[in-house]
């Protein structure tokens, strides 16, 4: 037996954005990792001290295959928790496969990640755009809404949520009316937003993250369109909610994994993670890179800081209860994640839409 | 007299010892010790005059500094053959000097401004994903450049007619216009990004790594940074060699007064497009390069900061002085990541160091000295 305090240090790598215009999400997941990398250390029973090596892959492809390399190069990682943005987590997968990191991905939702591959590095808790999109086109038709028009950047995050609700949506009778793709930098939407005036839906679905949500909303209300504001994971954040005050009010939004406070140790970790005072919030993701850590860590506990031992530890994770729910990998280390919650905007904060007064009728989205 | 060869080899040496601790060190401090080092020795320098009996040294033997300078790139490449994360570093660092050196032709000689060095990095880099497994990989490199140049021709005509800062604007457009275009482009992989197959050469997979019994591996970067080295080092020598010659004395006049020039029977917008062309072939050659060691390109690898970066390290190394972009190129690419300990607030410190370097050397980490020629007193 060692000697009590004598705990052997084992390395595991954080990636994700830690500067740039995701930012927030990034810093969310960063001071989640390190908050179960806290917990954790703080745990007389675990056997290993652990240390994360935080990295900022500024959510561009190339410097996160810097990042990726100078981690999975590291002998002395033995595991990492990575990426929020997709490009980036699609041009490093090979990084990893070459090196033998095993990886736990936290953000990342294109479906190609685990899919387009066969990497037994590779894990992903969080689930893909399909789950979601599939949920929501289901969801919102069931609400009696029929005619949409689909706003999305052209990012990959908004291009593959355009391609995935539109194909839900027809597949659940509802019709698009027209679709629009826009930059992600864009600030002015007049002209798009003039035109889906004229076209009427019923409901603007938007594919794309916070900052661009949060001026769509605002100038629809300035040019007088009235229309139910339906987003994706992407605004699930409470910046979107600082950003556009009463305005927010109403609009829906679909995640994956169960809502955090419901579930068991969901609340132990928002009060955790509250006592640590981290100066930014664990923004929608950051569950999931929690999660994502105490992955990993349990994989090391049990079979030894060693990569390859960690890999077939992770590959075997089957029914493991976590903040984001039970987790469960398939043949492709894809969380298969049965559940998507629903959120509506409700007196400025995101509400799980079953609590709320739009589901037992008190309330009503606006229609036209 | 003849003058003495060692000031030249003795900074020679110096370079590539900061390099090598910059790359090697891993903590905080040491990162910023190793900064403060260079900084003294570049003050002494100065205040001795050792940085001019130096450059004497090096004009007096012309062949011997380059035969230095590559003995010790190998050196540093075989010093790091094991650590994967500081080879790409210094292949990253290369290659972003080599499309600085295309920009330095345009900017620093010809006084062309091109704020889309990543656009032409980026066309380069879709050269050797598309291209890339069809074509010999050689072929792949000279066609990104080829492209890079073409692409650039298109904007020749806006150049030509525009001056100062509306020619800057065309450029910062069209470096705008080409990510966009990336980004809807779906036969490019759009938003996703695309892979590169790896270099090779005659059989020789670049990204298998390079084993030699149990336990010795090189890192399969290892030809990478010979590669990006040599290819740094030829076209230094040949731009060097452009400066001293009648295009560089022509380009400089257009720079200077183009009306001037013109008077002298200087075709002030041949020469300006000619540079515009070639600087923008060395951003493509880069970027192919570039692209195959990073195996990924996707569009927000080329956004306009990435342009503003490729600048930075033009104007950081001392505007007009190609030897200037290496250390600048280490400053820019290499000191970020060293940061990576600082988190998010990093590019915060960061950019104080590039601002102190302009308050404290407004020309540059190494300025641009006055033509001498040969024979003159």
């Amino acid at each position: 037996m060692p000697p009590v305090g004598a705990k052997d240090t084992v390395r595991i790598a954080f990636i994700g954005p830690l500067t740039g215009g995701v930012a927030a999400n990034g810093l969310g997941g960063r001071n989640s990792a390190d908050l179960a990398v806290r917990l954790r250390n703080a745990d007389p029973k675990a056997k290993y001290t652990y240390e994360l090596m935080v990295l900022d892959d500024e959510c561009k492809p190339n410097v996160g295959v810097q990042v990726a390399t100078r981690a999975a190069s590291d002998n002395s990682v033995i595991a990492g928790v990575t990426h929020y943005c997709s490009t980036v987590a699609m041009a490093t997968v090979d990084v990893y496969k070459r090196f033998g990191l095993p990886v736990v991905v936290w953000g990342a939702v294109l479906p190609d990640i685990t899919y387009a591959n066969d990497y037994k590095e590779i894990h992903r808790v969080n689930g893909t755009m399909i789950n979601q999109n599939e949920t929501a086109a289901q969801f919102v038709t069931g609400l009696k809404f029929r005619s949409w028009a689909v706003i999305h950047d052209t990012t990959d995050y908004g291009k593959g949520h355009n391609k995935y609700f539109s194909e839900a949506l027809t597949r659940a009778g509802g019709k698009i009316l027209g679709t629009f793709g826009v930059t992600a930098d864009q600030q002015d939407f007049s002209a798009e937003l003039t035109r889906i005036k004229d076209l009427k839906p019923e409901v603007i679905y938007f594919g794309g993250t916070t900052p661009l949500g949060v001026r769509i909303r605002s100038q629809m209300d300035k040019l007088g369109v009235k229309a139910v504001f339906q987003g994706t994971s992407g605004i699930i954040s409470d910046a979107y909610i600082e950003g556009l005050g009463t305005l927010a009010e109403g609009t829906l939004a679909f995640r994956e994994g169960a809502p955090v406070e419901k579930l068991p140790g969901g609340k132990a970790f928002l009060e955790a993670y509250a006592k640590q005072k981290y100066p930014e919030d664990p923004e929608a993701y950051g569950p999931f890179a929690f999660a994502a850590t105490n992955l990993v860590m349990d994989a090391i506990e049990r079979s030894g800081p060693d990569r390859r031992k960690v890999r077939a530890e992770l590959n075997r994770t089957r029914n493991v209860d976590s903040v984001v729910g039970r987790i469960t990998f398939d043949d492709h280390r894809q969380n298969s994640v049965p559940l998507i919650t629903r959120f509506v905007v409700q007196d400025g904060r995101w509400v799980v839409w079953e609590d709320s007064d739009y589901a037992t009728g008190k309330r009503a989205l606006a229609k036209r | 007299m003849p003058v003495a060869a060692w000031p030249a080899l003795a900074a020679v040496a110096i370079g590539a010892g900061l390099a090598a601790a910059l790359l090697l060190v891993h903590h905080k401090a040491a990162v910023l010790a190793v900064l403060a080092v260079g900084a003294a020795l570049l003050v002494v320098a100065q205040r001795t005059r050792a940085g001019e009996r130096a450059a004497a040294s090096a004009a007096a033997h012309p062949r011997l500094v380059p035969v230095a300078v590559a003995a010790c790139g190998l050196g540093l490449v075989m010093l790091l053959r094991e650590d994967n994360f500081a080879l790409l570093m210094l292949c990253t660092v290369a290659l972003q000097t080599l499309a600085a050196l295309g920009l330095h032709l345009q900017f620093g000689y010809a006084g062309v401004a091109n704020f889309a060095g990543a656009a032409f990095l980026g066309v380069g880099a879709y050269t050797a994903a598309v291209l890339g497994g069809h074509l010999p990989s050689v072929l792949v490199l000279v066609t990104g450049a080829g492209l890079a140049a073409l692409a650039g021709l298109l904007l020749a005509l806006p150049l030509l007619r525009t001056r100062g800062h509306y020619a800057a604007l065309i450029t910062i457009a069209f470096g705008l216009l080409l990510r966009t275009f990336l980004e809807v482009n779906d036969t490019l992989g759009g938003p996703q990004g695309l892979k590169v197959p790896g270099f090779t050469l005659g059989g020789l997979a670049f990204n298998d790594a390079i084993v030699f019994d149990e336990d010795t591996e090189w890192s399969f970067y290892v030809p990478y940074a010979v590669l990006a080295l040599a290819l740094l080092g030829a076209t230094h020598v040949l731009v060097r060699r452009l400066e001293r010659s009648w295009i560089g004395l022509a380009l400089d006049a257009v720079r200077v007064d183009e009306t001037a020039a013109a008077a002298f029977g200087v075709n002030g917008g041949a020469w300006k497009i000619a540079a515009f062309c070639v600087g923008n072939a060395l951003c493509g050659l880069a970027g192919a390069l570039l692209a195959m060691v990073t195996g990924f390109v996707a569009p927000p690898s080329f956004a306009f900061g990435d342009s503003l970066v490729l600048v930075s390290i033009v104007i950081l190394g001392g505007i007009g002085n190609p030897l200037g972009l290496l250390p600048a190129a280490f400053l820019v690419v290499v000191l970020p990541e060293k940061l990576q300990g600082l988190q998010e607030y990093r590019f915060l410190l960061f950019a104080v160091l590039v601002i102190l370097v302009l308050r404290l050397r407004p020309g540059g980490l190494l300025p641009r000295r006055l033509r001498r020629w040969p024979g003159l007193p």
